[in-house]
């Protein structure tokens, strides 16, 4: 019996506690926004573009919606959710942030085409161009900002290519190649980038001898770090061709996979890589480590994860000897789209401007530690030059676009580069056979 | 007793719609649906094409699922035999006469109550890493080489590893309960004719468990097919086919993935179909295999 | 219980305790292995990420960082999740009760037309897998337009019932019918016998099936990732993957492991003194299905 009356004590508890998260944790109730139309001589709105004080603001009643890829309590979360604050206050528009996280992906595509009320979507720029129905083409509307003059000429080209249109806003753009530590390169001697393989060699061994491990690698990367290898002896389009329909054998993937075996069998990696991600990319904040292959991001990752401040720098992937492209860099970015069927399009665009220009675009890249989507502003310290270096590039690098042609072979293709890092592998003409195998 | 026919009615009323809205309109359509060509889950019916067997021709080709497939066996089998075994294991010592029987058992199933996902992070960032993981230390006391537990060889065993660890607390717990519905004078008899534990174990608990270990291969088996959750924490940035599930491969298929910018619904229906046919088969032959010998006591 | 307790009490017969040495050997090996595993996660919750990445969270350098519960707890939505979870689960498991019992009664009680049909039709619903369903109910939700934390329970609650429909079936069909009969005589309708009567003998049943459904409900993941469209939604499973996932980039690991802890010990707290209701809930739900 008084285990019944413990039970019926403890269910009451239950329920009230239920209750009460269900009262103080309603954030996701969306209430219907009144259907205002947006005001019809819609100024373009940038940030300059200040509201009268009080009473009657640009977009009073309006509201939007925005599936952020974000999670709460990250920073970059953060700033979207002070900057639609500030929005809300000069143009009376109020933006519901919906924080989904990393997973926004799963769900964008069935929520677009359902054309739930969504106004603006954030995701990755690549995904927004090629995989989501129903988004609009901002080429007016950004041409009437003149958004030309402070975006990245190369990843907007890049949208047009894929779109043929541009049809998303960069918000976090990024750079990838190798980060290291430039102490680290000091305390042995490298004085400069290595440009070219057999400078990156010497760097190495260098390195090496001063005690530190040259390369880190972690295996969630392993895909990315062997791509650079193969886009500078291939190029992009042949090494897309070979991933469709096979053929590796006797092609320059056999160097490219020989040089990662060679770097391999030079002890150039750091103990324990390829280690699960982020192990290894870790061991360049405890000093174990000299350089990786990754996007920007992995500078604000090592600093936070080790508690440390790396004096960083970057540099392009080296050159190779006869190879087909020698100079292209990874480029992408987290970009905001808005929907077709979003009825305060222009509101959502001012918003996305609001975000990625000036001032709030510059608390991004300050607090988030990336590269600012306007080119006026500052990049994060440890980043510096990647502006320069993204508004030079031509063509952007995609993210292993290559290797993911063939959609089927996709997983298998990544393992089997971890396991190239790995040095189970002979010789890259074993590598390249083996590839090969998956196509009979 | 008299029939009330208003009341059977409306009592039942709830339970049949519950049935036809969550599982039989479902499932029908699931099975409708793998018979045609339908890219948008949300896609109405008028937009599919008929498309026969070509998405079961798609998905057995497919590299992808093929090896999801063959690890989901794996799982199954070997986690399975490991998991069944050590559980059984478990319930034997623990209904042995052992003090502090009622801790044990709690601690045993602990595992269960603590969410995955916190399980398989400490796993990761802890048991199996390489530079100070307590596997790598134990190895490292005993004069061995660190080895990769997450490297591409064992990253799979790694994953079933930690995944039998979650599991045995609850098959103990089915053990334990037909264990002690076994009268303790059948023991006390075998005892008296001078028989050992292991051949009491092998002469009397496990005929007597036939039932029990039947419902817990069902379970077992029910509970591979529905692997998801490891998976998606021991390779969290990309699907890699050292760990691939056909649950995941339908996941990526039905709702795209990174490198997946083509969705295919009809081919994830075909996926979910396949695995409920493999579910009714291994019943029919646990059924057929311990088929009329349930014995009484 | 009494009598366990005395044989507790019992003088050490060591011959007897050396016999099950190796079984004694086997459960402490996995104690020990819970205790370091649970030490660890507790261990890296007061640490920051760089002691947890460099193996040295048991020497605690730089001393306890309580700060940690304190970041989960404010910058994550530990306390939305939870309550989420707790949520969804109680609800689904008073809906499913409603929706099954009466179910369960009448279908222990009467023949009538369409009666074993449920009844087959139940028992196989209870081994379709949840790929089977997801699709179509996806698809409906987002027609319908339903979605939310309404959607995910009605899900949950759906979801149950087969299962503890035909679990309660078995207990009513044991009841005697004298019960009816008697309350019959007595002027009380059939409605009224079952709420009044009939209800509250099924209890130990209803308690060990509301623990089951409760802590399916509560490990549910993959449902929850799904439909779950929003983060203020999302239950502690899924919850803590984002948090996972977000702490693992802004290098908060020991708030990560705060939260885990945090999530954590409630339900522990829970289990420890309701261990014997959790598992004989388990174990009688589990063998039954």
């Amino acid at each position: 019996m008084k285990m019944k009356k413990l039970m019926a004590l403890l269910l009451a508890a239950v329920m009230v506690l239920a209750m009460l998260a269900g009262c103080s944790s309603d954030g996701g109730n969306e209430t219907k926004a009144p259907e205002t139309d947006p005001p019809a001589e819609s100024k373009t709105g940038t940030e300059e573009s200040k509201a009268p004080e009080g009473g009657d603001k640009k977009y009073e009643g309006v509201e939007l919606t925005m599936w952020s890829m974000w999670s709460t309590g990250e920073p970059q979360a953060n700033v979207i959710s002070e900057a639609a604050a500030a929005f809300e206050a000069e143009t009376g528009a109020k933006v519901n942030i919906e924080f989904k996280g990393r997973d926004v992906n799963k769900v964008l595509s069935a929520s677009l085409e359902a054309k739930e009320k969504i106004d603006i979507i954030e995701d990755d720029y690549q995904r927004i161009a090629n995989t989501y129905p129903n988004i609009l083409d901002l080429t007016d509307m950004a041409k009437a900002v003149n958004y030309d003059s402070w975006s990245y000429a190369c990843l907007n080209n890049q949208v047009i290519e894929w779109v043929g249109h541009l049809n998303s806003i960069v918000e976090q753009p990024q750079i990838g190649g190798f980060f290291y530590d430039k102490t680290a390169f000091e305390n042995a001697q490298v004085t400069s980038a290595p440009a070219t393989w057999a400078e990156f060699l010497d760097a190495c061994q260098k390195i090496k001898d001063s005690g530190v491990g040259p390369i880190a690698q972690d295996d969630a990367y392993c895909d990315f770090a062997f791509y650079h290898t193969l886009v500078r002896y291939l190029g992009e389009e042949k090494i897309a061709e070979l991933d469709k329909n096979g053929g590796w054998s006797g092609t320059k993937a056999e160097q490219a996979a020989q040089d990662i075996i060679d770097l391999i069998n030079k002890g150039y990696f750091v103990d324990g890589a390829p280690d699960a991600y982020p192990a290894s990319q870790n061991k360049i904040g405890f000093g174990l480590a000299a350089m990786v292959i990754c996007g920007n991001y992995v500078t604000a990752e090592v600093d936070g994860n080790t508690d440390t401040q790396v004096n960083w720098g970057f540099c392009n992937y080296p050159a190779v000897d006869g190879g087909a492209d020698n100079s292209s860099v990874y480029g992408g970015a987290n970009s905001l789209a808005i929907t077709e069927y979003s009825e305060n399009a222009q509101a959502a665009f001012d918003f996305i401007i609001f975000l990625t220009t000036g001032e709030w675009d510059q608390k991004m890249a300050t607090e988030a530690k990336q590269i600012p989507a306007d080119t006026r502003n500052k990049a994060y310290p440890s980043l510096e030059g990647s502006v320069e270096a993204l508004q030079a590039a031509e063509k952007p690098m995609t993210w292993c676009a290559g290797l993911h042609e063939n959609a089927d072979l996709k997983d298998t293709i990544k393992s089997m580069c971890v396991e190239l890092f790995e040095g189970k592998y002979a010789d890259g003409a074993a590598f390249c056979a083996a590839l090969d195998a998956l196509y009979k | 007793m008299k029939k009330n026919k208003a009341m059977i009615f409306w009592f039942s009323l709830p339970a049949v719609l519950s049935l036809l809205i969550m599982f039989v309109y479902p499932v029908c359509r699931t099975v409708l649906m793998s018979f045609f060509q339908v890219e948008s889950v949300t896609a109405t019916m008028a937009d599919w094409s008929f498309y026969g067997l070509g998405n079961y021709l798609k998905i057995f080709k497919s590299a992808s699922f093929l090896t999801s497939m063959r690890n989901m066996l794996l799982i199954w089998f070997v986690g399975g035999i490991i998991t069944l075994a050590l559980a059984m294991l478990m319930s034997v010592v623990v209904t042995s006469g052992i003090r502090g029987k009622k801790f044990f058992r709690a601690v045993i199933y602990l595992p269960n109550i603590i969410s995955a996902v916190a399980l398989a992070t400490m796993w990761i960032q802890y048991i199996f890493n390489y530079d100070y993981g307590l596997l790598n230390e134990i190895v490292q006391l005993f004069g061995g080489e660190k080895i990769k537990w997450l490297g591409t060889d064992l990253k799979f065993w790694a994953m079933t590893g930690s995944f039998v660890f979650g599991s045995v607390g609850y098959y103990m717990l089915i053990y334990i309960s037909g264990i002690e519905g076994i009268p303790q004078d059948l023991y006390e008899a075998a005892t008296i004719d001078g028989a050992g534990k292991v051949s009491q174990f092998t002469r009397i608990t496990l005929p007597l468990l036939k039932g029990v270990i039947k419902t817990s291969l069902t379970f077992w088996s029910i509970n591979t097919t529905t692997f998801f959750l490891w998976t998606k924490m021991f390779s969290p940035i990309d699907t890699e086919s050292s760990t691939i599930v056909p649950v995941i491969y339908l996941y990526d298929m039905v709702f795209g993935g990174k490198g997946i910018t083509q969705r295919d619904a009809g081919a994830g229906a075909a996926v979910g179909v396949v695995l409920t046919l493999i579910i009714i088969a291994v019943y029919l032959v646990t059924e057929w295999l311990f088929k009329g010998n349930d014995l009484e006591y | 219980m009494k009598k366990e307790k005395n044989t507790y009490r019992a003088r050490i017969n060591w011959r007897r305790e050396l016999r099950l040495l190796p079984g004694y050997i086997i459960v402490l090996l996995w104690l020990a292995f819970t205790v370091v595993m649970l030490g660890w996660i507790i261990g890296a919750s007061l640490s920051t990420s760089r002691d947890i990445y460099q193996g040295q969270i048991f020497k605690f350098a730089t001393g306890f960082h309580w700060e940690n519960y304190v970041t989960a707890w404010n910058t994550q939505n530990v306390s939305v999740f939870f309550g989420n979870s707790l949520l969804y689960s109680v609800v689904s498991c008073v809906g499913v009760l409603a929706i099954s019992a009466p179910a369960a009664y009448v279908l222990s009680r009467w023949k009538f037309t369409g009666g074993k049909a449920l009844r087959i039709g139940l028992v196989i619903a209870m081994s379709v897998p949840v790929i089977m369903v997801i699709m179509p109910i996806y698809s409906l939700s987002v027609q319908w337009g339903i979605k939310g934390r309404i959607l995910l329970m009605v899900l949950y609650i759906l979801l149950r019932v087969p299962y503890t429909t035909i679990y309660l079936l078995d207990f009513f069909s044991t009841l005697s019918r004298a019960y009816e009969e008697a309350a019959y005589l007595d002027g009380c309708s059939a409605p009224k016998t079952f709420l009044k009567i009939m209800l509250p003998l099924v209890q130990p049943a209803i308690v060990t099936v509301t623990i089951f459904n409760f802590m399916s409900v509560w490990n549910e993941f993959f449902m929850a990732l799904i439909f779950t469209s929003n983060e203020s939604m999302a239950p502690v499973g899924v919850g803590l993957l984002n948090i996972i996932n977000a702490m693992k980039q802004t290098g908060q690991m020991g708030g990560m492991f705060a939260a885990v802890i945090i999530v954590f010990l409630p339900t522990f707290l829970l289990y420890i003194f309701l261990s014997e209701k959790i598992i004989s809930g388990v174990t009688g739900g589990g063998v039954k299905g």
